[in-house]
C-alpha cells in the first residue's frame, strides 16, 4: 500500500489511491497528532521558582526590611526570583497570621519564656485559625505527637521531652529562626528608680517605680513608645495590633502573671491547687473594674470561654488570635462560688499555669460583643465577631491603670485605678506608685532617645533599634541608665507550608542553608543579637542545638555571607529539585 | 520640642522673607500696596477661602486616607524600587556633610520659604491675576494629590533601604521628626507634594519672569533643589518627583485656564440684584 499513514504529523499523503486511506488515516493520524499536542500543551510548566517576601518598612520595623532584603539576595543567588512585599505592621500581620496570603514571611516572633509556646504555633490542629496559632500551615502527625508529649509532661521528663521536640523542630525547619535581637532601652534615673527590678516586656515593668525627690507622689510617669498601634486601637484580642510592649496589658489583669524568668505567680488569683488535671483557682475579693462593676469568678470563667470562641456557640466558630494557644489546654470552666473557679485539663500543670495568664475580660462589656459586625454592602468573612475587630476605646479592665484619653497616632493617657487590689493593704505585688501615666507615640528610636536626654520622657517601652545601640552604651550620662532586659523574641523566615513547594522539608531544610546567621547579624543587627539554630530560651537549648560558630542543624552553604554557588545547587538537587545552574526550576 | 523647632522655623521663614521683600520687590510696589491692599485682598478673598477648605478637608482626610488606600491595597513599592532603586543608591552615594547641611535646610526652610515668599510677592503686584492662579494651583496640587494618594500604597526610599539614609534628615536632626510627622503619613510618597509645590511656584515664577526677573532665577535654583532633597533624603523615588512635577505642570495649565472663569463678586452682585428686582 501506498500511502501508509504512520505518522499523521509529518509524512505528506501522496497518490491517488491515497485518498480512500487517508480519510481514515487522517482521523487516526489527526488524532494521533493532536493527542502528542495535547501531552505537549497539558503538562505544566517547570519554571524558575519565582516568590514573594512580605515584611514591614523600615518605619515599622528597621531590621526586618534590612533582613528581608539580605534574604532576596541569597535567594536569587540561589536561582529564585524573588520580589519583597512591603505591607504597615497591621496589614503585614493581617496578611500573614489572618488571611494566611503570603509565600514566606520575615519578621520577629514573639517567642516565649516557656517552649510551650511551640505547640499553638506549631501543632496541626491549628492551621485553619487566625493569630500567632500555626501561621505556617505545617502539618505533621508525627510533629503533633512530640508537641502532645511536651505538653504533657512534667518535671525531668518534660526536659527530654522539650529536648525531643526542638531535635524535630529543627530538623523539619517550618521557620527558619535567624536570631535573638539583644533589647537596650533607656531610663531616666532623676525622676524614677527601681527600673531592673522587672524586664520591661513583662506586665509588671511599670510597677513598683520608686519616685525619687519631693512631691513624688502626684508624678506623672511618660513614656515614650516607637510604635504607632497603642493610639490607634486598645483591643487585646487583635493580633495586628497586639505583640510585645503590653501597654493595653496594663488596663487589664490576669489570674496569675508570668516573670521573666518562666515563673508563674499568683495576681489576681490569691492561689491554686492542682490535683491531677483540676485547678481549684481562689481570686482576690473586692476586686472592680474600671467602670465600678464589681469583678467574680463569673467574668473569669466566662473569660476562658470567650477566648476560646468569640461567638459564644456561633455556627462558625471563632476563637480570639491571641491567648488561643494558653487557653486551648482548659477542658473545662466552673465559677463554683463568686471567689473560686474550677478549671480542668488534660494537660501537665506547667502547661496549665500559662492558662492562667490571659487577661480577665468584663463579662458585660464583651458578651455583647460576640455578635458579627456588620458594614453596608460588604459580606462580612465568617469567623469574624466585633470582639475581633472593635478598636475597644476606652478599655475596661481591672488593671492597675485606668485609660483617660487618647490622641489618635499621637499619645494614650492612662491614671492610677486606685481601686487597684496592688494598693490594699497586706498585698506584697509591685503596685502602680505613679499618679499618671502618658505614653507618647515617637516611630523612630533617634528621636526617642533625645526624648529620654532632654527630660521629655522618662523611658523607652519598646527595645531601641540596634543601629542605634552603639552610640547609646559609648555616651554614658549620670541621669540616663541603659537597661539590658533579657529577650525571647526572634527574627525568622516563615513558610507557608500550605504553597508548593514550601510544603516539602527537604526544600525547606536547603533554603535553612543559605542564610548565614551569624553574618545576618552583623550585617543587619550590628552585633547585638546572638544567632540562634532553635528558638527558645538558653537554658532550654539541647546540646545538640548549641550554637557553636555556625548552625548546627541548617550550616550555611558557603562562607562568610557569601553562598558557595556549587554547593547551593548540589543541595538543591539532593532534595530533589533542578538547578541548571543559574536557575531553581520547580513545578507548581 | 515640637514649639522650638516651629518659633525657630517661623523666624527663619520671617526674616528669608523680609530679606527677600527688599530685593525683589522693592519699595515702590510696596507703597502701592498700601494704599489697594483692601481691593487686592477682596480680589484673592474667594479663592483663598477655597484653599482653606481643601487644606482643612485634607488634614482631616489625611487620616482616613491610608485606611482606604489599604483597602484598595494597591501596593507600588516594589515596582518602584525594581525599576529605579539603583538611582536613589547612586544619589546617596554622593553624600557629603556639607549636602545634607544644604539639602536638609532646603527641605524644611527653603521649601516652606519658596511657598510663602510668592504669596507676598504676587500680593505685592497691582494685577491679582498671578496670585489668584497660585493660589489656585495649590488648591488643586493639594486636591488632586489627595486623590492619587487614597489610590496609591507606596513606601519611599527610606523605609526600603534605612541603611543609606540613616545619617540624613532624622537622624542627623531627629528635632524634624516633630515636624515633618505632623505633616506626612508615611505610605503617601507618590506623588512628591514637596516636589510639585515647589514645581508649581517654579512655573509661576516663569510666568511671571517679565515682572520678577530674579525671583524666576531664583525660584527655579530653588524649586530644583527641594526636588533634589526629597530624594537625596531618602524620602521620595525619582518617579515620585517626576510625578510631582507632572501634577505641578498640570495644577499650573488648569489654574490659568480656570482662574477668572468664574468670578464669585459678579455672581453675589448679580443674585443681590435679582433679588431686589423682585
Amino acid at each position: 500500500m501506498t500511502g501508509s499513514v504512520s505518522d499523521g504529523c509529518d509524512r505528506p499523503l501522496v497518490g491517488r489511491r491515497a485518498v480512500l486511506a487517508a480519510t481514515t488515516g487522517l482521523t487516526v493520524g489527526t488524532s494521533g497528532c493532536v493527542r502528542r499536542v495535547r501531552s505537549i500543551v497539558n503538562r505544566d510548566g517547570i519554571d524558575q521558582l519565582s516568590l514573594t517576601i512580605t515584611t514591614v518598612p523600615a518605619d515599622g520595623d528597621r531590621e526586618s526590611i534590612l533582613l528581608a532584603r539580605a534574604v532576596r539576595a541569597a535567594f536569587e543567588d540561589a536561582g529564585m526570583d524573588v520580589r519583597i512585599e512591603m505591607r504597615s505592621q497591621e496589614e503585614f500581620f493581617r496578611s500573614v497570621l489572618i488571611n494566611h496570603d503570603f509565600d514566606v514571611y520575615v519578621g520577629q516572633h514573639p517567642g516565649g519564656v516557656d517552649p510551650d509556646y511551640l505547640y499553638e504555633a506549631l501543632h496541626s490542629r491549628y492551621v485553619d485559625e487566625a493569630g500567632w496559632q500555626n501561621p505556617f500551615g505545617f502539618s505533621n502527625l508525627a510533629f503533633d505527637d512530640v508537641l502532645e508529649a511536651q505538653r504533657a509532661a512534667d518535671g525531668d521528663d518534660r526536659e527530654e521531652a522539650v529536648a525531643d521536640t526542638l531535635e524535630a523542630l529543627a530538623a523539619e525547619q517550618p521557620f527558619v529562626p535567624i536570631c535573638v535581637p539583644d533589647e537596650y532601652r533607656l531610663a531616666r534615673t532623676d525622676r524614677f528608680d527601681g527600673w531592673d527590678d522587672a524586664s520591661l516586656a513583662t506586665r509588671t515593668a511599670l510597677l513598683g517605680l520608686e519616685p525619687v525627690g519631693d512631691d513624688a507622689d502626684d508624678r506623672t510617669l511618660r513614656v515614650v513608645h516607637t510604635d504607632a498601634r497603642p493610639a490607634e486601637n486598645l483591643n487585646p484580642l487583635m493580633v495586628e495590633y497586639r505583640d510585645q510592649g503590653g501597654i493595653a496589658d496594663l488596663v487589664y489583669d490576669s489570674l496569675a502573671t508570668e516573670t521573666d524568668d518562666g515563673d508563674v505567680t499568683p495576681w489576681l488569683a490569691t492561689d491554686w491547687e492542682w490535683d491531677d488535671g483540676t485547678m481549684t483557682v481562689d481570686l482576690r475579693e473586692d476586686c472592680q473594674f474600671h467602670d465600678g462593676e464589681t469583678l467574680t469568678a463569673e467574668d473569669a470563667a466566662f473569660t476562658y470561654r470567650f477566648l476560646a470562641d468569640t461567638t459564644l456557640g456561633g455556627d462558625v466558630a471563632a476563637p480570639s488570635p491571641r491567648y488561643r494557644g494558653r487557653v486551648a489546654s482548659v477542658e473545662s470552666v466552673d465559677d463554683l462560688d463568686e471567689h473560686r473557679l474550677e478549671l480542668s485539663f488534660e494537660t501537665g500543670a506547667p502547661a496549665a499555669e500559662r492558662a492562667l495568664t490571659v487577661p480577665v475580660l468584663p463579662k458585660h462589656v464583651w458578651e455583647e460583643r460576640s455578635e458579627v459586625p456588620s458594614v453596608p454592602g460588604v459580606r462580612v468573612a465568617g469567623g469574624t465577631t466585633e470582639a475581633l475587630v472593635t478598636d475597644n476605646v476606652p478599655p475596661i479592665g481591672s488593671g492597675p491603670f485606668r485609660f483617660t484619653e487618647w490622641q489618635e497616632r499621637d499619645y494614650v493617657a492612662f491614671e492610677r485605678f486606685d481601686d487597684h487590689f496592688t494598693l490594699e493593704d497586706g498585698v506584697d505585688r509591685p503596685e502602680p506608685t505613679v499618679a499618671a501615666l502618658r505614653v507618647s507615640i515617637d516611630p523612630r528610636s533617634t528621636s526617642a532617645i533625645e526624648r529620654v536626654a532632654d527630660n521629655d520622657a522618662d523611658v523607652t517601652t519598646l527595645p531601641l533599634e540596634s543601629y542605634v545601640v552603639d552610640d547609646v552604651l559609648e555616651s554614658s550620662r549620670e541621669d540616663v541608665r541603659v537597661l539590658e532586659t533579657p529577650s525571647w523574641s526572634f527574627y525568622h523566615l516563615g513558610f507557608n507550608a500550605r504553597k508548593a513547594p514550601f510544603g516539602n522539608p527537604r526544600f525547606r531544610r536547603v533554603v535553612g542553608r543559605l542564610l548565614d546567621k551569624e553574618w545576618l547579624v552583623e550585617d543587619v543587627f550590628d552585633g547585638h543579637a546572638r544567632p540562634v539554630a532553635t528558638p527558645v530560651t538558653p537554658e532550654w537549648v539541647p546540646d545538640a542545638l548549641e550554637w557553636n560558630g555556625e548552625d548546627p542543624a541548617v550550616p550555611f552553604l558557603g562562607e562568610g555571607g557569601r553562598l558557595n554557588e556549587t554547593a547551593v545547587r548540589d543541595a538543591f538537587e539532593d532534595a530533589g529539585f533542578r538547578h541548571d545552574g543559574d536557575r531553581l526550576r520547580v513545578s507548581r | 520640642m515640637l514649639v522650638r523647632v516651629l518659633t525657630q522655623l517661623l523666624v527663619v521663614i520671617t526674616l528669608l522673607t523680609i530679606v527677600s521683600t527688599a530685593a525683589f520687590v522693592g519699595r515702590y510696589r510696596l507703597r502701592d500696596t498700601r494704599l489697594e491692599w483692601r481691593r487686592r485682598l477682596r480680589a484673592v478673598a474667594p479663592i483663598t477661602v477655597l484653599l482653606a477648605v481643601v487644606l482643612l478637608f485634607n488634614s482631616v482626610a489625611r487620616q482616613v486616607v491610608p485606611e482606604l488606600s489599604w483597602i484598595l491595597d494597591w501596593n507600588l513599592t516594589w515596582a518602584i524600587y525594581d525599576l529605579e532603586g539603583q538611582f536613589i543608591v547612586w544619589l546617596q552615594s554622593q553624600a557629603t556633610p556639607t549636602l545634607t547641611a544644604y539639602f536638609s535646610f532646603i527641605y524644611i526652610y527653603g521649601y516652606i520659604f519658596l511657598l510663602v515668599f510668592p504669596v507676598v510677592a504676587y500680593f505685592a503686584l497691582s494685577n491679582t491675576r498671578p496670585l489668584r492662579e497660585l493660589l489656585a494651583a495649590y488648591t488643586l496640587n493639594y486636591a488632586l494629590g489627595l486623590v492619587l494618594y487614597v489610590f496609591i500604597v507606596a513606601y519611599g526610599p527610606r523605609n526600603v533601604m534605612p541603611e543609606l539614609v540613616e545619617a540624613l534628615l532624622y537622624d542627623t536632626y531627629p528635632q524634624y521628626q516633630h515636624l515633618t510627622r505632623q505633616v506626612n503619613r508615611n505610605t503617601n510618597v507618590l506623588p512628591s507634594l514637596h516636589t510639585s509645590l515647589a514645581a508649581t511656584v517654579t512655573f509661576m515664577a516663569y510666568r511671571t519672569r517679565g515682572v520678577y526677573p530674579g525671583w524666576f532665577l531664583l525660584a527655579t535654583v530653588l524649586g530644583i533643589s527641594v526636588a533634589i532633597s526629597t530624594m537625596y533624603l531618602g524620602i521620595h523615588w525619582a518617579i515620585d518627583v517626576l510625578a510631582g512635577i507632572a501634577l505641578a505642570y498640570v495644577s499650573v495649565t488648569a489654574a490659568a485656564r480656570l482662574v477668572g472663569r468664574w468670578s464669585a463678586s459678579t455672581w453675589l452682585r448679580n443674585r443681590v440684584s435679582s433679588i431686589r428686582k423682585r
